[in-house]
C-alpha cells in the first residue's frame, strides 16, 4: 500500500488483548454467509455451503457460521471480529475456490486488513530499554580515567596545512628545483 | 463530396446531442442540503446510537454463540453454569413484568441470574490476581503489586477485556447495549462460573492468560511510581545497615544554558547504585534514586517483562511493604 492513498486510516500492527502471549484466541467471532437460491451470481456461495462449509464449521469450532438464504440478491460474506468490527465482501460471480479462500482470510485476520495502511510491519511498546539519548549515552569509556588537562585532547585540531607549513613545502620544492638545474648544468 | 461532408456534420452534431442529453441534472438540486443539514442535527441531539444489538438479528442462535464462546477459548465451561453466568438480574426482572404486561399471572423463567456469581467472583479474581503477581514481580513491594491489581480491575480495562472475548452480544440484560459496568461484572461472572466447572486452578490459569498478560505491554512504572524516592532510598539503606545515599554528579553540560543537563549517580560505601538525567540537579538526583529503586525491584525498562506461562499451585510468598522492604529478604 503505498502513501499515495492519504484518504486510507493507517495504523500498525497490534493484536487485541496482547493475543498470543497469554492464549491464542481466533478473533474470528462470527460469519453470515448470504446467498440467492436460484440467481446464477450466488452460484459459488452455494457449492461451497454444499461441499465446504460443514468441514469449515467442524474445523473451527470458534465461529459460529450463519446461512442466510435471500431472494434475488447478490451473495455476501459478513465477518464480525472480536473487536467489534464487521468485514462485508461482495461476492459476486465468485468461484467456489474464490469463497474458500475468502473463508480462510476471514478467519486468519483480526479486522478487514484492507482498510489500514501499515506504516511499519512492526510494533513495539518498549522502543528502548536504555532510555532516552543524552548527550553522554555514547561517550567513550576512556575519557573517565583521563586526567585533565590532557596534552593530547587539547591539541588543536588541523584541517588544512598552516602557513609555515605551505612556506616548508614552497622552500622544499625550490631546493629540489636548484639540485636538478644544477646537475644539468654539470 | 457535398453528401459525405453533410453526413460528416451530421454525425459530429449527434454526437454533441448525445453528450448533452447524457447530462441529466446540471446541479444538486436545492432541497438536499437543508434537508442533510437538519438531519445531522437531529443525529447530533440523539444520545443513544441506532446501531441495533446484535442479539435482535434473525441471524442469532444463543446456544450455538456459547459452544463457540467455549471453544474460542478453549476453555471448559459447564454449559448451563455459562448461561447463568451471563443472565442479569434485570433481565429477569424485565422479561417477568413483559409476560406480566401481556397477561401472564405467575410468569416462568426457567433462567437464574448471576449475583452470586459476580460475588464470588468478586473474591476470587483480585486473590488470583495478587499471588500470580507476588511470584511474577517477588522483588516488587506491596504497594506496586497493589497498584497494579487495581489497575487491572478498573472497570474500563474489566470491560475491555470481556467485550474483546467476545462477551459482550452473548450478556442478556436490561440494557439494550451493555454498559462497561455490567460488562465488567460479567467479567467476575465468568471466572467463578469458571471455578465451579473445573477449579480455582484452572480460573486462575484464565485470568493469567486473558487478564495478566495485558501487563506485558505496559510500563509498570507508569502504573506505580514512588512519590519521594530519595528518602524511601535512605530508609532501605539504613534499613540494610548501609551509608546513606550520596548523590555525585558524574557529568554535565550546557550549564547556564536553556538545555542544560546533568547526570547524577548515588552511590553508597562508596559503591555505584544508578544514575539520572535531568534538566536540573534536583530533578537528575530524584531520578537517579527513582532509577535505583527500580532497579533494587526489578522495574527497569531493560529488566525482564513479566512471565505470563508461570503456574503457581501455593499461595505462600508475600511481598513486603516498601517500610519493611530489605533486599535480603524480598
Amino acid at each position: 500500500m503505498s502513501y499515495s492513498q492519504l484518504s486510507l486510516k493507517s495504523g500498525f500492527p497490534r493484536a487485541t488483548l496482547a493475543n498470543g502471549i497469554g492464549r491464542y484466541i481466533g478473533q474470528l467471532q462470527r460469519v453470515t454467509l448470504k446467498f440467492c437460491k436460484n440467481h446464477g451470481a450466488s452460484r459459488g456461495i452455494r457449492d461451497f455451503i454444499e461441499y465446504d462449509l460443514i468441514n469449515y464449521a467442524k474445523e473451527n469450532p470458534g465461529v459460529v457460521v450463519y446461512v442466510k438464504p435471500r431472494r434475488h440478491r447478490g451473495p455476501v460474506i459478513k465477518a464480525e471480529y472480536l473487536n467489534g468490527q464487521t468485514h462485508w465482501i461482495c461476492c459476486r460471480k465468485f468461484s467456489r475456490e474464490d469463497i474458500i479462500k475468502y473463508m480462510e482470510l476471514v478467519r486468519t485476520q483480526s479486522f478487514d486488513g484492507s482498510t489500514l495502511r501499515l506504516r511499519k510491519f512492526w510494533h513495539t511498546e518498549f522502543p528502548s530499554i536504555q532510555g532516552p539519548w543524552t548527550p553522554f549515552t555514547f561517550r567513550d569509556p576512556k575519557l573517565n580515567i583521563t586526567e585533565f588537562p590532557n596534552a593530547e585532547l587539547g591539541k588543536c585540531i588541523k584541517t588544512e596545512p598552516t602557513a609555515t607549513e605551505e612556506i616548508i613545502e614552497l622552500f622544499k620544492k625550490q631546493q629540489i628545483e636548484e639540485k636538478s638545474i644544477a646537475q644539468l648544468e654539470e | 463530396m457535398y453528401s459525405i461532408k453533410t453526413c460528416i456534420k451530421s454525425i459530429i452534431e449527434f454526437h454533441k446531442l448525445k453528450s448533452i442529453s447524457q447530462i441529466s441534472q446540471r446541479h444538486i438540486k436545492r432541497h438536499i442540503r437543508p434537508t442533510l443539514i437538519e438531519l445531522t442535527k437531529r443525529k447530533r441531539k440523539l444520545k443513544e446510537t441506532f446501531s441495533n444489538p446484535r442479539n435482535e438479528y434473525l441471524e442469532w442462535n444463543w446456544n450455538a454463540e456459547l459452544f463457540a464462546f467455549n471453544s474460542r477459548l478453549t476453555e471448559k465451561f459447564d454449559l448451563e453454569l455459562l448461561k447463568q453466568a451471563f443472565t442479569h438480574r434485570s433481565y429477569i426482572i424485565n422479561e417477568t413484568e413483559k409476560q406480566k404486561q401481556v397477561g401472564i399471572e405467575n410468569p416462568i423463567l426457567d433462567l437464574v441470574d448471576n449475583t452470586e456469581f459476580i460475588i464470588e467472583g468478586e473474591q476470587i479474581v483480585p486473590l488470583i490476581i495478587e499471588n500470580y503477581l507476588s511470584h511474577a514481580l517477588p522483588l516488587a513491594p506491596q504497594e506496586c503489586i497493589y497498584a497494579l491489581k487495581n489497575y487491572l480491575l478498573s472497570t474500563e480495562i474489566l470491560a475491555k477485556t470481556s467485550s474483546c472475548i467476545g462477551v459482550k452480544d452473548l450478556i442478556l440484560s436490561m440494557e439494550r447495549h451493555p454498559t462497561e459496568e455490567t460488562l465488567a461484572k460479567t467479567f467476575y461472572a465468568l471466572i467463578s462460573a469458571l471455578n465451579r466447572s473445573v477449579n480455582l486452578e484452572h480460573a486462575s490459569l484464565f485470568v493469567r492468560d486473558i487478564l495478566i498478560s495485558l501487563l506485558v505491554e505496559k510500563d509498570l512504572t507508569e502504573i506505580w511510581c514512588v512519590e519521594d524516592p530519595i528518602s524511601i532510598l535512605n530508609d532501605i539503606l539504613s534499613r540494610e545497615n548501609k551509608e546513606l545515599a550520596e548523590p555525585r554528579i558524574i557529568a554535565q553540560t550546557g550549564i547556564n544554558t536553556l538545555l542544560s543537563v546533568y547526570q547524577i549517580a548515588v552511590y553508597s560505601n562508596k559503591k555505584f547504585l544508578g544514575s539520572g538525567i535531568g534538566e536540573t540537579i534536583e530533578e537528575a538526583k530524584n531520578m537517579a534514586a527513582l532509577n535505583t529503586l527500580h532497579k533494587m525491584f526489578g522495574l527497569l525498562d531493560s529488566s525482564k517483562p513479566i512471565r505470563c506461562n508461570l503456574k503457581i499451585d501455593d499461595s505462600g510468598s508475600k511481598n513486603l511493604p516498601l517500610t519493611e522492604w530489605r533486599s535480603q529478604n524480598a
